[in-house]
Order: C-alpha cells, then sequence, then structure tokens
C-alpha cells in the first residue's frame, strides 16, 4: 500500500478484488475502514474496547495494567477476555446462487470480502470468531476462537472456498443455534433466496436466545435493477430451471417481487430486532462495516 | 389393415411430408440466448413462460402438426373400409321381366312371371336376386336381397303395361343393379323383335351372364293402328299381324256411346282400312275397337278427339296484302304442314291489315313471323314493339320488304345492321346450325349440323352484340339466324329473306321443318296437343291409352280433351331368337381388375372417409393455431 493512497480506496470492492490475498485484502479493507472513522464525525467510536476495573487486594499481579497506573496512578487491572469480548459466528452462503456476478465481482466473492474484514476486525478486538461455510449443509465450520492463528485458519478457509448447490440457511442456523452455549454474535452473510419463512425462522430463533444477530442481504446490481433487453432463456443457477422471457414485458413485475422480498425482509428482521443490512456487491464495504460497529456497540 | 384400403395409395407417400416438423424440431437451433440468473424463482411472477410447460407445448405442436400433415395424405389417398359383409362379395341374379304391351296376350305373362319365379328359385342359394320390370322403362322392383320370397312377392304383383319394349335400356338397369359383382340376368321376355329397333342406349358388362327365357308370343294380333276423322266419317287402320286371314269387327263409339260397327277382312301380315259412317258430333272422345280376344289387349283400341284442334295462332306480317301477291305463301304453308294441318292457325296480313287488328285480336298470336314492314304505319310499329316488349315472340326476316329506316322502333331494338350492308353473296352457300343440339336444329339429326345448300343472292350483315346468340351462319361466317332477349320477348333474325327473293331457300327441303321448328321454339309452352302416343303422356295423366279430361289453361275455358294410344311398333309380335338376342347385347369389355377397381370406388364413394379426414385435420389446425398463439 502506497502511503499517499488513502486508504479508504481499500472499501471499494473492485479495488479489493485486485488485492493478493485475502488476508490482504480483509487488512487494507479494515485499515481503510478504520482510517476513515479517525477522519469520520463519528470520533465516539473506539475499536479498542479495552475494558478495565479497579483493582482489588487478591487479584493477580500479573493483570494488572501498568499503562494505565502510569498515566492515572492508580491501580486497575484489565478484565479477563471472557468478560469482555463476544464469541462472534460468521456464516457465509456459499450456494451456487451466490457464485453471481454481473460487475465483475460474484456475491461470493463480495461476502468472502467482507466475512475476511470482519474477522480481521473482530480478531483486532479480541473478539473470539468463527466461521461457518454452508448451501444446503454446512461445508465448514471454525468454532469461534480468539488466538491470533485462528484468524489465519479462517483466512484460508474464505479464500478456499468453493461454490457450493442449492441454498438452505435454516439448517446451519439450526445447527448453529443447537452449538451455541454463550451468548455472541452472528453473522449471516447471503443473499437470502431461499424460503423466508424458513429464514426468518431460524434467525428469530437465535435472537431468542439472546444472540446478536447481523443480516447482510448481498444482491447483484443486475439482481436489483434488471438490466437485460433482449429475450432469452433465464437459467436458474440452482435449480437449472429455464425460463423463457422477455425483459421488457417481466422487468416491472420482477422489480415488484425483489422489492416485496427486501421490504418483508427488512420488516420481519427488525420486528425481530434483528439488524438487516442490504449490500450491492458494487458499493464500497464501508457500510458493511459500519453496521457491524453499531451493532457491536449496542450489544455490549 | 383392418380391411383398410387405398384408391390411390401413391398419395400415401405424402405422409413421409410429416417428418418435416420432427427434423426441424429435433435440428432446429434456439436463437435465444441463455443467462444464468440466480433470481428465476422472483421471476415467476412475471409473465414467463415455464421450460418444461414450454417443451409440452412444443411436443404438442409438434405432435398435432405431424398429424395433420399425415392425415392430408391420408385423405388424399381416398381410404376405405373393404366391406366384409359376405353380401357384398356375393354373386348377384337379377330376374328381368318383360311387361311391354306385348306380354299383355292371354296367358303369356302367367307363362312370364312362371318362368320368373322358376329363375329365382333356380338361382343358387349363396346368391343375392333382385327384379327388374321393363317396358319403356326399366324400374329395380327389388333390390339384390336374399328373401326371395319377397322377389317372388314382387313377381307375383307385376302386371303388364301398354307401353313399348326396350331391351338395351332393360339390361342396362339389371346391369347396373349387379354392380362390380360377379352377376347373372336372366331376361323374360317374349324377344319382341321391336325391343331392339328403339334409340336407346345400355350395355353389359362383360362378367354378367345373360340368359334368356324366351315366353312364347301370340299366334295372332289385330291392333287398330291408326284413326282419323274424314268429315263425318272415322276412318280406322286395322293390322292382321297373324299368319291367317283375319275376320274382325270394328266398333266405333263416341264419348262411350256406340255410333256403328262395321266388320273388315284383313289378308295376313297386312293392313286394311275401315270407313265408320255416323252423325259425329262436333266435339267429343272417339274410340275405334276390335275384338281380338288372342292378341294383345291394349292396342285393340285406338283414340281420337274430335274437338276442334286448337291450333296455335301465328301471324305472318308481310308488306303486301296476301290475298294480291304470293309475299307469305311460304312460310304460311309451311307451317301448314305441322301436325297434319292443326298445328298452326296461320293468318297472313299486311301492314294495313295488321294496324286494323284489335286489341283482343292482338293478343292472342303465339308468335309474329315478320316478312315485311314497309306498310307499317307508326301505329303497327308501336304495336310491333309493344307485343316484343310484353314478352311475344318473333322471326323476322330481313328481307327487301323490310323498311330498315323504322325497324329499330318496330322492333324496339336496334339489331346492328351493317349500313348498306346487303351482301352480294353470289351464290350457293350452305346454312349451318353453330350449336345443332339447339330445338330448332335437333330434329334435323345432321352431325354437322349442315341444313343443307341453299342459293343465296343477297342477305344482310349483322355487327356483333354481345346480347345476340348466333344459331346458324351461312358458309364463310356471316350470321344466318340470331337470337336475342327483346325486354321480355324473344326474337329470332333471319338476316335473308324467306319469300323466295333473295335466296332459293323456300325451294329447300329443308325450308319446311325449318321454318316449322323455328315457330314451333318460338311458341314453345303454348300448343295444345290432342293425341299421345305412350310413353309420352301430358302432365298428370296415367300412361295407359284411353281418352283423358284435362284442365283447362285458362279459366273460364272448357276442359281439354286428349287421346293417349299405344305406340304401333308394339303391337307387332314378330319375335326374335334367343341367339339374335344374345348377339345384340353390347358388351362392356371389363377385365377382372377393373371391376375390382370399379367394386372399390363404389365403396369409397359410400364410405368417403376422405371427408372425415379432411374435417379432423381443420381440427387439428385450428387447434395447432390455437396452442401455437400463446404469447411468450
Amino acid at each position: 500500500m502506497a502511503p499517499s493512497e488513502p486508504r479508504t480506496k481499500y472499501l471499494d470492492p473492485a479495488v479489493v478484488a485486485k488485492l493478493g490475498t485475502l488476508e490482504l485484502k480483509a487488512r487494507a479493507i479494515v485499515e481503510g475502514f478504520l482510517s476513515g472513522l479517525h477522519r469520520s464525525p463519528f470520533k465516539g467510536f473506539s475499536v479498542e474496547f479495552a475494558e478495565y476495573r479497579e483493582y482489588f487486594p487478591g487479584d493477580d499481579l500479573s493483570t494488572l495494567d501498568w499503562k494505565v497506573y502510569g498515566k492515572t496512578d492508580r491501580y486497575f487491572v484489565k478484565k479477563y477476555e471472557e468478560e469482555t469480548n463476544l464469541d462472534c459466528h460468521i456464516l457465509v452462503d456459499v450456494s451456487a446462487s451466490m457464485g453471481y456476478g454481473s460487475s465483475g465481482i460474484t456475491k461470493l466473492q463480495y461476502g468472502s470480502y467482507l466475512a475476511a474484514a470482519l474477522s480481521y476486525l473482530m480478531n483486532r478486538q479480541r473478539d473470539a470468531v468463527g466461521l461457518i461455510t454452508f448451501d444446503d449443509r454446512i461445508q465448514h465450520m471454525l468454532p469461534a476462537r480468539a488466538r491470533p492463528g485462528h484468524l489465519t485458519s479462517i483466512l484460508v478457509t474464505l479464500e478456499r472456498i468453493k461454490l457450493g448447490t442449492r441454498t438452505d440457511v435454516a439448517k446451519p442456523l439450526r445447527d448453529l443455534a443447537e452449538a451455541i452455549r454463550k451468548r455472541g454474535l452472528v453473522v449471516l452473510i447471503s443473499d437470502l433466496l431461499d424460503d423466508t419463512d424458513r429464514v426468518l425462522d431460524g434467525l428469530k430463533h437465535f435472537h431468542h436466545r439472546g444472540t446478536e444477530v447481523i443480516v447482510f442481504h448481498v444482491l447483484d446490481p443486475a439482481e436489483l435493477d434488471f438490466p437485460f433487453n433482449k429475450a432469452a432463456r433465464f437459467r436458474d443457477m440452482e435449480t437449472q430451471e429455464e425460463v423463457l422471457a422477455i425483459p421488457d414485458a417481466v422487468r416491472e413485475p420482477y422489480l415488484q417481487a425483489v422489492g416485496e422480498l427486501i421490504s418483508h425482509y427488512k420488516r420481519e428482521l427488525r420486528m425481530a430486532g434483528i439488524d438487516y443490512t442490504l449490500l450491492n456487491t458494487s458499493v464500497p464495504l464501508e457500510t458493511a462495516l459500519m453496521s457491524y460497529l453499531f451493532t457491536r456497540k449496542k450489544s455490549f | 389393415m383392418f380391411g383398410l384400403s387405398f384408391l390411390y395409395p401413391l398419395f400415401l407417400a405424402g405422409a413421409l411430408a410429416a417428418a418435416i416438423p420432427i427434423v426441424l424440431h429435433l435440428f432446429r437451433r434456439r436463437t435465444e440466448a441463455v443467462v444464468d440468473f440466480p433470481a428465476v424463482r422472483l421471476m415467476q411472477k412475471a409473465p414467463v413462460e415455464q421450460q418444461r410447460r414450454r417443451r409440452i407445448r412444443e411436443l404438442i405442436l409438434l405432435a398435432l402438426r405431424v398429424t395433420a400433415l399425415a392425415l392430408l395424405a391420408f385423405a388424399f389417398a381416398r381410404p376405405y373400409l373393404r366391406s366384409s359383409v359376405a353380401a357384398m362379395t356375393s354373386p348377384i341374379a337379377i330376374v328381368a321381366l318383360d311387361t311391354s304391351m306385348s306380354m299383355s296376350a292371354p296367358g303369356t305373362f302367367d307363362a312370364a312371371k312362371q318362368a320368373a319365379r322358376r329363375a329365382v328359385t333356380d338361382t343358387p342359394p349363396a346368391a343375392l336376386v333382385g327384379l327388374v320390370t321393363f317396358a319403356d322403362a326399366a324400374t329395380l322392383v327389388v333390390p339384390p336381397t336374399t328373401d326371395r320370397g319377397g322377389v317372388i312377392a314382387a313377381i307375383d304383383a307385376s302386371r303388364p303395361g301398354a307401353g313399348g319394349t326396350r331391351y338395351r335400356t332393360a339390361l342396362s338397369r339389371a346391369a347396373e343393379a349387379v354392380g362390380a359383382s360377379a352377376g347373372r340376368i336372366v331376361v323374360v321376355t317374349d324377344l319382341q323383335q321391336a325391343g331392339w329397333e328403339t334409340a336407346d342406349e345400355g350395355a353389359v358388362p362383360d362378367g354378367v351372364t345373360v340368359d334368356v327365357v324366351p315366353i312364347r308370343p301370340p299366334e295372332s294380333n289385330v291392333a287398330v293402328t291408326a284413326v282419323r276423322r274424314e268429315g263425318q266419317a272415322v276412318v280406322a287402320a286395322v293390322h292382321n299381324f297373324s299368319a291367317r286371314p283375319a275376320r274382325v269387327p270394328v266398333r266405333l263409339k263416341v264419348d262411350g256411346r256406340d255410333l256403328t260397327t262395321d266388320r273388315v277382312e284383313i289378308a295376313p301380315q297386312s293392313a286394311a282400312e275401315v270407313r265408320l259412317v255416323a252423325a259425329l258430333p262436333p266435339r267429343g272422345g272417339v274410340e275405334v275397337s276390335v275384338d281380338d280376344a288372342a292378341g294383345y289387349q291394349a292396342d285393340n283400341a285406338r283414340y281420337l278427339v274430335l274437338d276442334p284442334a286448337t291450333a296455335v295462332p301465328v301471324i305472318v306480317l308481310t308488306a303486301e296484302s296476301p290475298g294480291s301477291s304470293r309475299t307469305g305463301i311460304y312460310v304460311e304453308r309451311a307451317l301448314g304442314v305441322a301436325n297434319e294441318g292443326a298445328g298452326y292457325q296461320v293468318r297472313a296480313v299486311d301492314g294495313r291489315q295488321f294496324s286494323a287488328m284489335s286489341a283482343q285480336e292482338l293478343d292472342s298470336p303465339a308468335a309474329l313471323v315478320i316478312l315485311g314492314t314497309r306498310t307499317l304505319d307508326r301505329k303497327g310499329r308501336e304495336t310491333v314493339a309493344s307485343y316484343l316488349q310484353n314478352g311475344g315472340r318473333a322471326l323476322v326476316a330481313l328481307g327487301p320488304d323490310i323498311d330498315y329506316d323504322t325497324l329499330s322502333a318496330t322492333l324496339g331494338v336496334d339489331l346492328g345492321i351493317e349500313r348498306d350492308s346487303k351482301s352480294d353473296a353470289g351464290g350457293t352457300v350452305t346454312l349451318v346450325a353453330v350449336d345443332v343440339r339447339h330445338p330448332i336444329f335437333r330434329p334435323f339429326s345432321s352431325p354437322t349440323g349442315a341444313l343443307g345448300d341453299v342459293y343465296v343472292e343477297q342477305y344482310r350483315r349483322l355487327k356483333d352484340q354481345k346480347e345476340r346468340t348466333v344459331l346458324a351462319r351461312f358458309s364463310g361466317g356471316p350470321p344466318a339466324l340470331t337470337e336475342q332477349i327483346v325486354n321480355r320477348g324473344r326474337l329470332l333474325v333471319f338476316t335473308s329473306d324467306l319469300d323466295n327473293q333473295w335466296n332459293r331457300f323456300p325451294l329447300n327441303p329443308a325450308f319446311v321443318p325449318f321454318a316449322v321448328e323455328s315457330v314451333k321454339y318460338l311458341t314453345q309452352g303454348r300448343e295444345q296437343r290432342q293425341v299421345w302416343t305412350l310413353p309420352n303422356v301430358p302432365p298428370g295423366v296415367v300412361a295407359l291409352p284411353g281418352l283423358y279430361s284435362l284442365p283447362p289453361a285458362t279459366s273460364g275455358a272448357p276442359e281439354r280433351r286428349v287421346a293417349i294410344n299405344v305406340d304401333i311398333r308394339e303391337s307387332n309380335p314378330a319375335a326374335t331368337t334367343v341367339e339374335e338376342f344374345s348377339a345384340g347385347i353390347t358388351r362392356l369389355s371389363q377385365s377382372a381388375e377393373v371391376r375390382a377397381a370399379s367394386e372399390a370406388k363404389e365403396q369409397e364413394e359410400r364410405q368417403r372417409l376422405w371427408q372425415l379426414g379432411l374435417l379432423i385435420v381443420l381440427g387439428v389446425l385450428a387447434s395447432e393455431g390455437l396452442i401455437g398463439r400463446r404469447a411468450i
């Protein structure tokens, strides 16, 4: 990264795509984001979630934070990670529909960049991060850990993910819900092209158990605008079903259907207290990261 | 397959065209691009066509198109179901029973019926039997059937009539009943020679055998062959058709009352006239009869009507007074020949006399023959024009006595005579009918239509007019006789004269029949015949000899009496032999293949499966159109 270049440019997915490894991408994204944060009016934010308490006799002297003593002449000890940090579980949809991309980057690439950046950010905040990739079943599962080496595992896993088959969001949500013992944060990165009722039931189930949930609804610009002009046979990427359509004739009803889908998710999830963010793969990842921070801050 | 055959199987090759839609379906490249899209499920709320549904629709369309093409070839091949009914392939025997007048001699028809019954019972049980009775016409009384009792009952119910004998007609009808099956005709007849002498037609196919069962004719027959009135006497001709002299009483009745009887002796195979003098009334029906118990009964009497003949009135218009010149005489004499002088009531008048005729007199003529108009005044011209316009019929001869300056006004139509077109033929030309089937020329029976050579000095040339029909021409081409409609009237135009002035036609043997047939053509429907010969009878009269009354033509007029007489040719019992009879049969050579083809064609004509096929094709194409119209 050239020092003179603004780091915020690395929030542009197109730019990120040209970077080398996913680790590099994640770092670039996060640092770009943080750089932007410092110059933003959101100075109240701090990612340094160092938590302290006063020293009580009997505390382990090795936990005293001497830097704070130097500044304050008071004795403070760091809180244990278990007391301050979350278990974050990032769920990435790798079904076939995520392989679509009309503007040079697929939804899966965008989702993996986002997942990597979130993992990086979470790890930096000493939160435990876990990763689950899924289509109609769980493909990979990395438990939530805070060790520095665990991030590498996550990034490597994200780097190597392959497109799956059909989507079934409800199944991994159900499996994960059974596994979680500790309250935490679940981040779902998916295009949500699945049975809406099953998706909503799965997500609400988490929320009922005290786990915060963030849903990043990733869609391609073509899915949002339907820019096609010529009659064509549209083939579903998961079911291979074909329909013959004249775009001018179907655009309006399709856009209406997409709008209804988004509105439905937005309404139902927000009613359930679940954060919902619609992500267009052509727009920078800043929005996603900001949304994460808001939720993270709100929770704790 | 299942008895299905085709009249024209080569058309089935057209069913190969049904492969075209299949080939197109299999090798057609889809031109639409394929776009992988993740949110296809959201498109299903839009009016798109599912691929599966589209494939099903395409398969249905393919099936319909293939079916339509195949059915079309099928229909053109003219399918039919070969009948498996044994009756269609069973042999057929037709009994042709002679019911003409010559079978009416005592005992003759009983013998004929017995022979006919025997012919039925002798027919093998597997064969179908039918019955045809014949005289002047042949009637299929019982179609081929296994019900022999029904055929015998029909034979028993048959009676001889008064008609003549026509063998060719009988054989043709019987052969038609046999059809294409193997068949046999059994003719039960007295082998009367006159049966071959009539101008009828008919033939028997090769595969049909004809057996003749001869019925012995009577040894003698005496017939009244002619009657006529001569003043207060009726003259009758009596013919003795036997080998022995005959002496028979001849009786005269008028309106059923015996007036007189006379005896006549007639030499063998000869005729004699007997004059029966009596106080004949001015009107009445005459019957002249002989006693001939042994011979044919229907010709024992002949009938005559005494009522004044209602000849058809015809006016011949001349330029000069008929009494003072010979104008009109040829036409008058020619028309006087028709129907032995009783056909037409001809009145020749000049222009002045014509103009002076009363309205009633002018109402009556059935035809007007215009030979000269030079003496017609304005009133006369208007009368002629009015006569034609109101439905009158006229024959005009464009001779020297016609005033051409006023002719158009006289006729009420411009004939299109070329100005100063008095052409000089100056020689012998042939009068040729354009269409020999025209009623005027039909009786001439000339295959070439030539009416004879006529010396023509001059004639008028006519311009072509599309509303005019040329009926005859002079050799060389110019019209000789034309016909055209003038309002409601009908006009014949002869382009020369008929008075022996510009040509010698009146001296030609064809002139009389030409004049008579021309006037007969103009007056058809207006004549009132009194004497008819079987099988011709007036409408509403049974075909039996005798005197009949017909309703009057106009209200207030008296009833019209007519006499119906037998054809005297049927009175001669002279017979041929069986060999001569068989030799006289006209044969239609038909090979077995042709017969089979004929049978197949008959079956196909009956079933008409091709119509059903075309109907189904229409339905299939309509369905294809409806399904294919679905918008995507």
